[in-house]
């Protein structure tokens, strides 16, 4: 079981790595320095906490879309090939497929995280600023936020026809999650009460993803403590394990036509 | 003998557009392979072949009906490891080499890692591809990726091989070398169950043949049973037979005489030639319009393009 998840994981990696995920990475590091450099000519502050912030900021787009976009495919992709044919014809069992997707996608985010947060604290040391090693925490922070994302790409692509629908609905997923304080503040001022019980519901079914992002707090040079690190990993893979656990009881039941 | 493949009744609809209408792809099939056999599965395009191909492996769940693989359903994973798989014009995917593609089949299909190794390079050497372990699979030609395709499949030493257009893309030196791995196969005990147009190398393969049309199986025949084939035989084929059925009818055995769903042609075969001249006499005397008449030398093709044409009512060429 564990060896085919694996397998599978790493299947998934070596195809999305191969294929167009560092032309992506190359024009993140492009595009970073050169608005970093825009914006450090411009601003009047500090020069070096505009550009962590603004990395920070691209690489969890980056990632986010790439997560969408190649978690949305990911199944269709398999479907339209019928490569997932050959792999269910052997003793695989439909859950540990979606498992090792997910997992291989998310090792493809995280190297790819990775190494933009590498050329991203290695930019801030040549433009002048300390070798900040808080912002590997910050990108840490932004891959768990990327379990959730990814295994709800994983979860709409598995009950979903087109990829775009379920792109759109894993990039709504995410919207949402970031909101998520605005949908508590939106039940504490609603006075209806069946309404509110409803947002309430809403509130706590939505990923609480705004509570994952600590970019600000590594910029003004607060880290996370690891108690908050260990809630918030396994919140995002208690998450994503109910997201992964609801996608195979919908794919169980799929027809391969 | 043991069966490999026990199939009962199996049937596979599915809703049509907007869920209106209901499709039935395969109508209640029964057969069984046994261990070392090869067994043909033939029909025209649509027949529901590969469908009944999907259900065996569980691709698709089916409306009714049990198969059995290994004496345990096919729900059943655990005899799944015995069963190898070669996909009509299969797709692996495109960044990983063969070496990778054949590493992670390997895995998945239950090969423990320290007999991988040995098991990867003995498969790759059979399908000749040993040369090529370390090209990406987009850049092979359709013929190699059909060679990795059975590579995958027969990576375990699988005891029932399930072949889908196994010749698809393959040269006519490609062709011999399968079909010649495919009699070793069956000569160390593995089952084939063999889906092909190619009706000559099924011919020369299969030991017998099961001949599907629009989801039915129109019957299952001994592949050295010319007889079962129709050898021997002669048919006629007509219309506009009103009122002269049982005449012509006269001589050939009621299970081989045959309307078309419309009722509009009739087909009858007769067992030997004078009785099949009493039934041409009747349709010239009565000037019916007589289709075709000819004798039946009873190969595989002729025996496939008979069934299949009159159950097309004569649209398929």
């Amino acid at each position: 079981m564990i060896s085919s998840i694996y397998q599978i994981a790493l299947s998934t990696y070596r195809e999305s790595v191969r294929g167009k995920v560092l032309y992506s990475l190359l024009f993140f590091g492009a595009v970073v320095v050169l608005i970093s450099a825009l914006f450090g000519a411009v601003t009047i502050g500090d020069q070096v906490k505009v550009i962590e912030d603004f990395g920070l900021m691209s690489m969890s787009l980056f990632a986010v879309a790439l997560a969408v976009i190649s978690g949305a495919a990911l199944l269709h992709k398999e479907l339209n090939r019928k490569t997932i044919y050959n792999i269910l014809a052997k003793p695989v069992r439909r859950w540990e497929f979606l498992v090792g997707k997910h997992l291989g996608l998310l090792l493809t985010v995280g190297v790819m995280l990775l190494l933009m947060a590498i050329g991203l604290v290695l930019f801030v040391y040549v433009v002048g600023g300390e070798l900040n090693l808080l912002l590997f925490q910050a990108a840490l922070y932004i891959f768990i936020e990327l379990i959730i994302v990814t295994a709800a790409a994983i979860f709409f692509s598995s009950i979903v026809i087109t990829p775009a629908l379920s792109g759109l609905f894993t990039f709504s997923i995410f919207l949402a999650g970031r909101s998520s304080e605005y949908v508590l503040q939106l039940v504490e001022a609603i006075q209806v009460p069946q309404s509110k019980k409803i947002l309430e519901y809403l509130y706590w079914a939505l990923p609480h993803l705004d509570k994952l992002n600590i970019s600000d707090q590594v910029v003004y040079g607060h880290g996370a403590t690891f108690a908050q690190l260990g809630y918030s990993t396994l919140y995002a893979v208690g998450y994503a394990g109910v997201l992964l656990a609801l996608a195979s009881f919908f794919f169980s039941r799929r027809d391969f036509n | 003998m043991t069966s490999v493949l026990e199939i009962k009744d199996l049937s596979y609809s599915y809703r049509g557009h907007w869920l209106i209408q209901r499709i039935d792809a395969v109508k209640g099939i029964s057969l069984s392979v046994e261990a070392g056999e090869a067994f043909g599965f033939l029909g025209h395009n649509g027949a529901g072949k590969t469908t009944t191909i999907k259900c065996i492996l569980g691709l698709i769940k089916q409306s009714g009906g049990e198969v059995r693989i290994f004496g345990r359903s096919n729900q059943d994973l655990s005899q799944r490891g015995l069963v190898g798989y070669l996909p009509e014009q299969p797709y692996f995917y495109d960044y990983l080499t063969v070496a990778e593609i054949m590493q992670m089949y390997a895995t998945l299909s239950g090969i423990p890692s320290a007999q991988r190794a040995d098991a990867i390079s003995r498969a790759l050497e059979i399908v000749r591809v040993s040369n090529r372990s370390k090209s990406p699979m987009r850049s092979l030609s359709k013929g190699l990726t059909q060679r990795v395709g059975l590579a995958q499949a027969i990576v375990a030493k699988p005891k029932l091989l399930i072949l889908d257009e196994p010749f698809s893309g393959l040269d006519p030196i490609g062709r011999k070398e399968f079909r010649d791995i495919f009699l070793e196969l069956k000569n160390s005990g593995t089952a084939l169950f063999i889906c092909s147009h190619v009706l000559s190398d099924v011919e020369f393969l299969c030991d017998r043949v099961s001949i599907m049309a629009h989801g039915e199986l129109k019957g299952i025949f001994d592949i050295r049973d010319r007889a079962a084939l129709g050898a021997g035989g002669y048919e006629l084929v007509l219309r506009g037979f009103a009122g002269k059925e049982d005449e012509l009818k006269a001589g050939a055995k009621s299970s081989e005489v045959l309307r078309d769903a419309r009722g509009e042609r009739l087909r009858i075969i007769y067992p030997d030639r004078s009785a099949a001249e009493r039934g041409l006499h009747v349709a010239l005397h009565a000037q019916l319009d007589i289709e075709s008449y000819e004798s039946i030398q009873g190969s595989l093709e002729d025996l496939f393009v008979r069934l299949v044409k009159f159950e097309e009512g004569g649209k398929r060429a």
